[in-house]
């Protein structure tokens, strides 16, 4: 492959602009108090079955036929290439008597598929990714085996970026206490929790987090994946039994293998399906020798990145505590976002935190920091303190990260200049609802809940991605398209971020693009059922009559399925 | 004679089955000819049929078995059948199980969190402010012993002017993965900046230092593949082979005829078993050794892995920034070129570059795949700018002007030989760390450490071994405990009396999986006075002989 330390992204001076411009560009002014929603608490009552749309079945075969193409034309490229051109394959075939890094096999799908939509991955950036973020321009070349940059950046509407709080700001509460702690304690944290990366400042925002999601005690740790990976191997051993997700994420399974736990997954979020695991394997105990499990834990995620899915906690905590088993619940996506104080599910649910063993979140998404959590009852978190490795052998957490983190706390408890956490509160919720809405009503096939700000909208056909992606940077629009193996094989989507920093009239431009875009893609395949359809038909209203009757009608949860 | 009227001449079948049998008799063969080339196959059935019609009966029969065959058993494979318990039953075992609790009794590490220093200002700077247990034991202006940011060039005004300039140019947090807009120009900067510094073609930023290893390795390797460690490799490299599904061997620290010996065995059965593929062979090392700080012989690694086709990977979380005359590392120090003999690098900014996270050196096909393969790379968000721009500033730095690197030896020198050369320490204690280590590692001698809590490291690593194999987790052994406590005594000692402030390597027993024994660290920064060093030495001294005397009258 070329060298692609040879082409630099230019270091981009910043743009001349006013203070107040900036300021609206970082975080859209809200421009009427329409625009606001306070999502209600379900109090405790469990989630429906989900409805999933699914497409006709001639979506599906194109999927197929799509991918059967690109396969074939991929291997004999493969083939062709290898045979005439060795000195371009190199990478995939044994040298100097070094197994290949990679077998031809394996690397088949980044080599043959992704690389030809690589333009639509990795797109470099600069500057706070905000309701904008600019997007530095790069001109792709042999099939975008290497980039130039021509020095020019666009400015697109966000809807990448897990800034759902609209937290990414260069300016205002957040950014001055970053700024003060770097001035009082340096940049780094000198070294593992355990020597000498303990300051105050780290116990202050554990004290925060777990008062925040209302827990007894907390621990932060620099990385939210490293949180993950790192956590699962000082609790659980090779006689404990682990219930997860079928979508948990990466970082939970790393984790988990670690331990060298047993796991068993179930079907996402199938809570039938769950019950007569757990009865199962308490019954039967371990595999081979029939003893019972020393302990069991259920692994879910609050929200589920990719579907735009929450857990089912009501009914999760039931059974937890009907059959003694513990849970461990990944706020990741959730923590900030979800809930009418912003407390993540068990808000949302109206649930008692205690009834959550542990609570995993980081500080990536809603709070525009980085890092994640671990929140549980003290004794736990005491012992934890020491036996993980996290805290013994990796880097501590920066302080201006820790500032960050507990401004932003700060200002959604409404502790902090009352007022603007619930603003933003509200701004999301209403942002997340109303696209959400909107694009069902178009005719979209959109998955997950009403409530939240993933929205993931179906493209099925692998090569609509590419389409997709390109035309909306086209429009000034920057999103994330996801395909295999983050999603089942045919549902490759495009993943709209919502976030707090846009206006109603940022997601109307959207829409407008969307629209015109989704025409000319074949992309609005709904059948109704899912929602968005007043009269049981397949939805296709028209563009101007949804940004009239939407933000309105977005309220109301009669109009979303889910 | 007539049979008698009542019984029938023949069974009666009814009209319409004999006319719908034959229709759809008709209807089949009709079906049959349509099927393009299906005249061969019943003209073969037909012949087979006359020249043996015993052949028929038994395949119709062979057919018939299959199809009650099929259905009979509806795939149960894989499934295991229970005993068949009523609902009582299985009620009664629901009721009866009960669950261990979720993590084990605080009570016995209680004292380990309590020594735990809090710093209430930069712990970079070579003084610190310090409270512990609770801020019940305060002690200001300490001289710092136990940082990792050994360069301690990120403290510098500039540096952090630089720092916050990106702050309010780009925020706190990326808010997004590499994959996904996460990755700014300052960060392709920064991987650009420590390639060229390190002398490879390609570098992958990482958001933490620990993750890497668990990260890059699993992605690299699959079942079947061989990986060749050194046995005293840190936890971040020991989980890393858990995860790499590979066949684990291990040679004896530092050791390279053991190591051969190893690679020739290997190389003997591999040729004995004529594999399908190639499969891919790594060396594993580290360039400062995070647990005795000591060097490993690198040149004849490096012979070794081209001699038997290995690659070769580096844990250079200490190394780098420390080791060679301007701090590019064991390479340098060993005068190699870093591309050409070392495959995978692993660094970390939090240590001598005094920043935040960790990369990956290496060639650019790696590079690329790491950046789809890597998990700890693709599925966690970017680092926050400030800290990438802190490291491009440092690098710049060190590119400019390396004296700071020789300060750091200079210092880590006189720190190795006043420990190493000390009659009175002699007895006591053994120094494991190379004189070029800026961390000064030393435990206790074989001798004092049996005399005193009656193990060795052999047999501490048979019990955790013999723990480890029946899955016992809480591993506490009093013995390693004591030892634990009686080195923090001397690190209370030191931060009391002399307001030095050193660091007991923590470890965690249930997560090492290889031989260690408990040992103190005595870290030294670039910007450290000469009598401040001297006073640190001389403090920790005065701390073993006095902490060893008492102990000595009390038993």
């Amino acid at each position: 492959m070329s060298s692609i330390s040879n082409t630099r992204v230019p270091l981009v001076d910043k743009a001349e602009e006013s203070v107040e411009d900036r300021k609206a560009n970082e975080f859209g002014p809200l421009t009427s108090k329409q625009f606001l929603y306070e999502v209600r608490s379900r109090d405790g009552e469990p989630l429906n079955d989900p409805i999933l749309d699914t497409p006709s079945y001639y979506v599906v075969v194109i999927t197929y036929l799509n991918y059967l193409i690109l396969i074939i034309l991929g291997q004999l490229h493969d083939f062709l290439g290898m045979t005439f051109q060795k000195e371009k394959h190199q990478d995939i075939m044994e040298k100097d008597g070094l197994a290949p890094w990679f077998s031809k096999f394996e690397s088949f799908y980044v080599r043959r598929l992704k690389l030809r939509i690589d333009d639509c991955f990795s797109r470099p950036t600069t500057g706070v990714p905000g309701r904008f973020i600019t997007c530095i321009d790069r001109i792709s070349h042999e099939l975008n085996r290497y980039y130039t940059y021509p020095g020019t950046t666009t400015m697109c509407l966000n809807l990448s970026s897990y800034n759902y709080l609209g937290f990414a700001q260069s300016e205002g509460l957040c950014t001055a206490a970053a700024l003060e702690s770097i001035d009082k304690y340096g940049i780094c944290a000198g070294g593992p929790r355990t020597q000498l990366g303990t300051m105050d400042l780290h116990y202050e925002t554990e004290k925060l987090v777990a008062r925040f999601v209302g827990k007894e005690d907390a621990m932060v740790f620099s990385q939210g994946y490293g949180s993950n990976a790192n956590f699962f191997n000082s609790i659980l051993d090779p006689k404990c039994l682990i219930i997860s997700d079928e979508l948990n994420h990466t970082s939970i399974r790393t984790g988990v293998r670690l331990s060298g736990a047993t796991v068993k997954a179930f079907k996402h979020n199938n809570m039938e399906v769950l019950e007569k695991l757990i009865k199962d394997q308490i019954v039967s105990g371990q595999p081979k020798t029939h003893r019972p499990w020393k302990k069991i834990l259920i692994c879910v995620e609050g929200l589920f990145s990719m579907e735009g899915t929450m857990c089912n906690l009501p009914k999760l905590v039931e059974l937890k505590n009907k059959y003694k088993c513990y849970l461990f619940v990944d706020e990741a996506h959730s923590i900030g976002a979800i809930g009418r104080h912003g407390r993540g599910v068990c808000d949302y649910f109206g649930i008692s935190p205690s009834n959550v063993d542990i609570m995993m979140g980081t500080f990536t998404k809603s709070f525009g920091a980085a890092g994640g959590y671990i929140a549980a009852d003290k004794n736990i978190i005491d012992r934890l303190r020491c036996d993980l490795t996290t805290t013994n052998y990796s880097e501590s957490v920066p302080p201006a990260v820790l500032s960050q983190t507990c401004t932003s706390l700060r200002i959604i408890a409404g502790e902090l200049n009352p007022g603007e956490g619930l603003e933003r509160l509200q701004r999301i919720a209403f942002n997340s609802r109303y696209l959400r809405l909107a694009l069902k009503r178009l005719g979209f096939i959109v998955y997950g809940i009403a409530d939240s700000p993933v929205v993931p909208l179906l493209l099925y056909a692998p090569s609509k991605m590419p389409a997709f992606s390109r035309m909306m940077l086209q429009r000034k629009i920057a999103i994330v398209v996801v395909a295999y193996p983050a999603t089942p094989l045919i549902e490759s989507r495009v993943r709209f971020c919502v976030s707090s920093s846009l206006t109603k009239e940022d997601i109307d431009y959207l829409l407008r693009h969307v629209n015109e875009v989704g025409d000319k893609l074949f992309l609005k395949v709904s059948t109704g059922k899912a929602g968005g359809s007043l009269d049981g038909k397949p939805p296709r209203w028209d563009i101007d009559e949804v940004i009239r009757r939407t933000p309105a009608d977005c309220r109301d949860d009669q109009y979303f399925a889910n | 004679m007539q049979p008698p009227a009542v019984l029938p001449s023949s069974i009666v079948v009814p009209d319409f089955i004999l006319r719908s049998s034959s229709y759809l008799w008709y209807y089949c063969q009709n079906a049959v000819n349509a099927i393009p080339g299906s005249s061969y196959v019943v003209d073969y059935v037909k012949r087979s049929h006359q020249q043996d019609p015993y052949r028929t009966i038994v395949e119709v029969f062979l057919i018939i078995y299959g199809i009650i065959y099929f259905l009979r058993n509806p795939r149960k494979q894989g499934v295991q059948e229970g005993p068949k318990m009523s609902t009582k039953e299985v009620d009664a075992l629901l009721d009866e199980w009960q669950p261990e609790p979720l993590a084990q009794d605080a009570s016995t590490v209680e004292w380990r969190t309590k020594k735990i220093p809090v710093v209430l200002n930069s712990s970079s700077g070579s003084h610190v402010d310090v409270v512990r247990n609770d801020g019940a034991e305060r002690y200001s202006d300490v001289l710092n012993c136990a940082s990792n940011n050994f360069l301690q060039l990120s403290c510098e005004p500039s540096v952090i002017k630089i720092a916050k300039d990106t702050i309010q140019n780009y925020g706190v947090g990326a808010c997004g993965p590499a994959g996904f807009y996460g990755n700014q120009d300052v960060h392709n900067h920064l991987e650009y900046d420590l390639a060229r510094f390190f002398g490879t073609e390609n570098a992958v930023l990482y958001g933490q230092d620990f993750c890497i290893a668990a990260s890059v390795i699993p992605a690299f390797t699959k079942r079947g593949d061989v990986i060749v460690a050194d046995n005293k490799c840190s936890v971040s490299l020991q989980n890393a082979l858990q995860l790499s599904r590979s066949t684990v061997y291990y040679f004896d620290h530092n050791d390279t005829e053991a190591l051969e010996e190893l690679l020739q065995q290997l190389q003997e059965r591999d040729l004995k078993e004529k594999l399908p593929a190639l499969p891919r062979k790594f060396i594993i090392t580290e360039g400062l050794f995070h647990n005795s700080g000591d060097i490993p012989p690198l040149p004849k690694l490096v012979e070794l892995k081209r001699k038997y086709k290995y690659r070769l990977l580096v844990d250079e979380t200490f190394s780098l920034g420390v080791l060679g005359a301007t701090g590019r590392g064991i390479t340098e120090y060993f005068n190699m070129p870093r591309q050409e003999s070392v495959d995978i690098t692993i660094g970390s900014m939090a240590t001598a570059l005094g920043s935040s996270g960790g990369f990956v050196l290496g060639d650019n096909s790696m590079s690329l795949h790491q950046r789809i393969g890597s998990h700890a790379y693709t599925f966690s968000a970017s680092l926050p700018a400030f800290t990438v721009t802190t490291a491009s500033e440092v690098l710049r730095r060190l590119d400019e002007d390396n004296s700071i690197v020789q300060r750091l030896r200079l210092l880590s020198n006189q720190m190795h030989e006043f420990f190493s050369q000390d009659k009175e320490l002699q007895p006591l204690i053994e120094v494991t760390s190379d004189k070029d280590s800026c961390v000064l590692h030393f435990r206790l001698t074989e001798d004092m450490r049996f005399k005193k809590f009656h193990y060795t490291e052999e047999s501490l690593f048979e019990e955790i071994s013999a723990m480890h194999t029946k899955y016992l987790t809480n591993k506490h052994i009093e013995s390693y405990e004591s030892e634990e406590k009686f080195l923090q005594q001397i690190v209370d000692y030191a931060l009391k009396e002399y307001n030095v402030l050193i660091s007991r390597n923590t470890f965690v027993l249930k997560h090492e999986t290889l031989p260690v024994t408990p040992s103190l660290k005595v870290c030294c920064g670039a910007q450290m006075a000469d009598q401040d060093l001297f006073r640190a030495c001389d403090g920790v001294k005065t701390a073993i002989l006095s902490v060893v005397n008492t102990t000595q009258e009390t038993a």
